[in-house]
């Protein structure tokens, strides 16, 4: 079931639940990972999809149901994991609620110790994925570089035809 | 008591920060006339005319006149507009500019509390993360009003806010690493011996150049270039809703120059007792607006092309050197 039918206000709504995503992490103390959660998905990956978006233009796309009684059976599926999960928590007997959550240390989840452990702890973890993000960026310039080229071969070629 | 955001640095009272919220907003809410009327009588000066000179003594009182004109027009939105986020789109912009004015420093901890909004430990992450909420702002406007300037208004104003808020972000972190903290108040402090602006002179200038872009100041105001697109995302606007627009361009400006004097101006450093500190940071920031302004009226406008290659080419390896320099001197030393 697609409640948004404009590709647009899918973004907005995913932009809209990012950011209520760095507030839950502000509730648990994460305020650098809020921080950064906001700059980079809201704020940088988010735009390309609202370049994309707004760029392709507000055409509301005729959705399809690709199993019949899609539309009626998705609320019902919803609701029955809603239950589930409601069962799951309750099962629980919150006993959580009126404590005060886990005692945690001075200076948690603070840039300097979200930097060592980053730099320190993790540093091989980390350096591979700064690898792994430059081999991609290094990937998708050689793409967009081998493309251009033979669109100018294709330029050259034309006069000649 | 803990906050989420400030549960590491000084924490003050509720009832504290709720008066220092009013406190902020009353302020900057009586600065942004003073700044509309100050820049309208420069301009004037800067090319020989008078400016306003009609309406109050010297003129003084032409923002009144302004802000009850723009509230007293009628409520209008074009037909192919989106009403709601057409509606949305200018609070948004008003909302970040002065959620970010919280964490300017315009002093230390005097007589039991802070003279800034808050003290958070991810210190100018907070502004980035405010900033990139503002760029939805113009976005939303320019795109909800359904008119193709107010589009390629936005789009342009999103092509250049990410251009820049990179070469920005860097230009910072050598002030930071300098610091060694991303706190506003403890690069202040950082700075009770040498003003950042000499040792990172380099980044001081990325981040004004970055910071003229950034909130869309001539010479780089493209996004509401007159001449090509009208009036850019704000083409459809009027009346307040035009007005606020207006306004958070001009609530930007204050923030870059709070920032630029937080990191590179020293702050509230500055000679004489402690209570002139609030004074120094205004004096500073009013210095800096004046050089927007004077650079309005003296620098024509680029070209687009000029002002990417100018983001992307120039500033951003130039602020990664920059960046490279420090972290190998700060290391050394």
């Amino acid at each position: 079931m697609i409640a948004l039918r404009n590709a647009f206000y899918s973004v907005l709504a995913l932009i809209v639940h990012l950011l209520s995503l760095a507030g839950l992490f502000l509730l648990l103390q994460g305020e650098f990972i809020a921080a950064a959660q906001i700059v980079v998905y809201a704020g940088a990956v988010m735009v390309l999809y609202v370049f994309v978006a707004a760029y392709v233009g507000a055409a509301e796309e005729p959705l399809w149901e690709p199993i019949p009684g899609q539309r009626f059976l998705a609320p019902l599926l919803a609701a029955a994991l809603l239950v589930e999960l409601a069962i799951a928590i309750l099962g629980t007997g919150l006993s959580a609620l009126d404590s005060k959550g886990p005692t945690l240390p001075g200076g948690f989840g603070t840039p300097t110790q979200v930097g060592n452990l980053l730099l320190e702890h993790f540093l091989v973890v980390f350096e591979a994925a700064s690898m792994l993000l430059l081999v991609a960026a290094v990937g998708a310039v050689t793409l967009a570089a081998r493309s251009r080229s033979s669109d100018e071969v294709d330029r050259v070629e034309e006069p000649a035809a | 008591m803990t906050l989420p955001l400030a549960d590491t640095t000084f924490v003050e009272a509720t009832w504290i920060l709720v008066v220092k919220s009013i406190v902020i907003f009353a302020v900057i809410f009586a600065i942004v006339p003073m700044l509309t009327v100050l820049e309208r009588k420069l301009l004037g000066r800067f090319q020989a005319r008078y400016g306003p000179n009609r309406v109050g003594p010297f003129g003084l009182l032409q923002p009144l006149a302004d802000a009850l004109k723009l509230i007293s027009k009628e409520h209008y939105h074009p037909r192919a507009a989106i009403p709601a986020l057409y509606y949305i789109a200018p609070a948004i912009v008003v909302f970040t500019g002065v959620a970010t004015l919280a964490i300017i420093p315009f002093g230390n901890v005097q007589e039991g509390f802070g003279l800034y909004g808050i003290d958070v430990p991810i210190g100018i992450l907070y502004f980035f993360a405010f900033g990139s909420i503002a760029f939805y702002g113009l976005l939303l406007g320019g795109w909800a009003s359904g008119s193709k300037y107010s589009f390629l208004g936005a789009m342009r104003a999103a092509a250049q806010l990410i251009s820049y808020e990179i070469s920005m972000g860097l230009a910072l972190l050598g002030a930071i690493m300098m610091a060694g903290s991303l706190s506003l108040v403890s690069v202040v402090e950082a700075q009770s011996q040498v003003w950042y602006v000499i040792p990172q002179f380099v980044g001081f200038l990325i981040f004004m150049v970055a910071g003229f872009a950034e909130t869309n100041r001539a010479p780089f105001d493209l996004p509401e270039a007159d001449a090509e697109l009208v009036a850019g995302y704000g083409t459809e606007y009027g009346g307040m809703r035009y007005g606020s627009y207006a306004m958070a361009e001009y609530i930007e400006m204050f923030v870059i120059s709070a920032v630029a004097v937080t990191f590179f101006l020293g702050g509230w450093h500055g000679p004489g007792p402690g209570f002139l500190d609030p004074i120094w940071v205004i004096v500073k920031i009013f210095a800096f607006l004046f050089l927007f302004m004077w650079v309005r009226a003296t620098l024509p406008r680029v070209r687009y092309d000029q002002l990417m290659s100018l983001g992307w080419k120039i500033l951003l390896p130039l602020a990664t050197l920059n960046v490279l320099v420090t972290a190998i001197l700060v290391t050394v030393t």
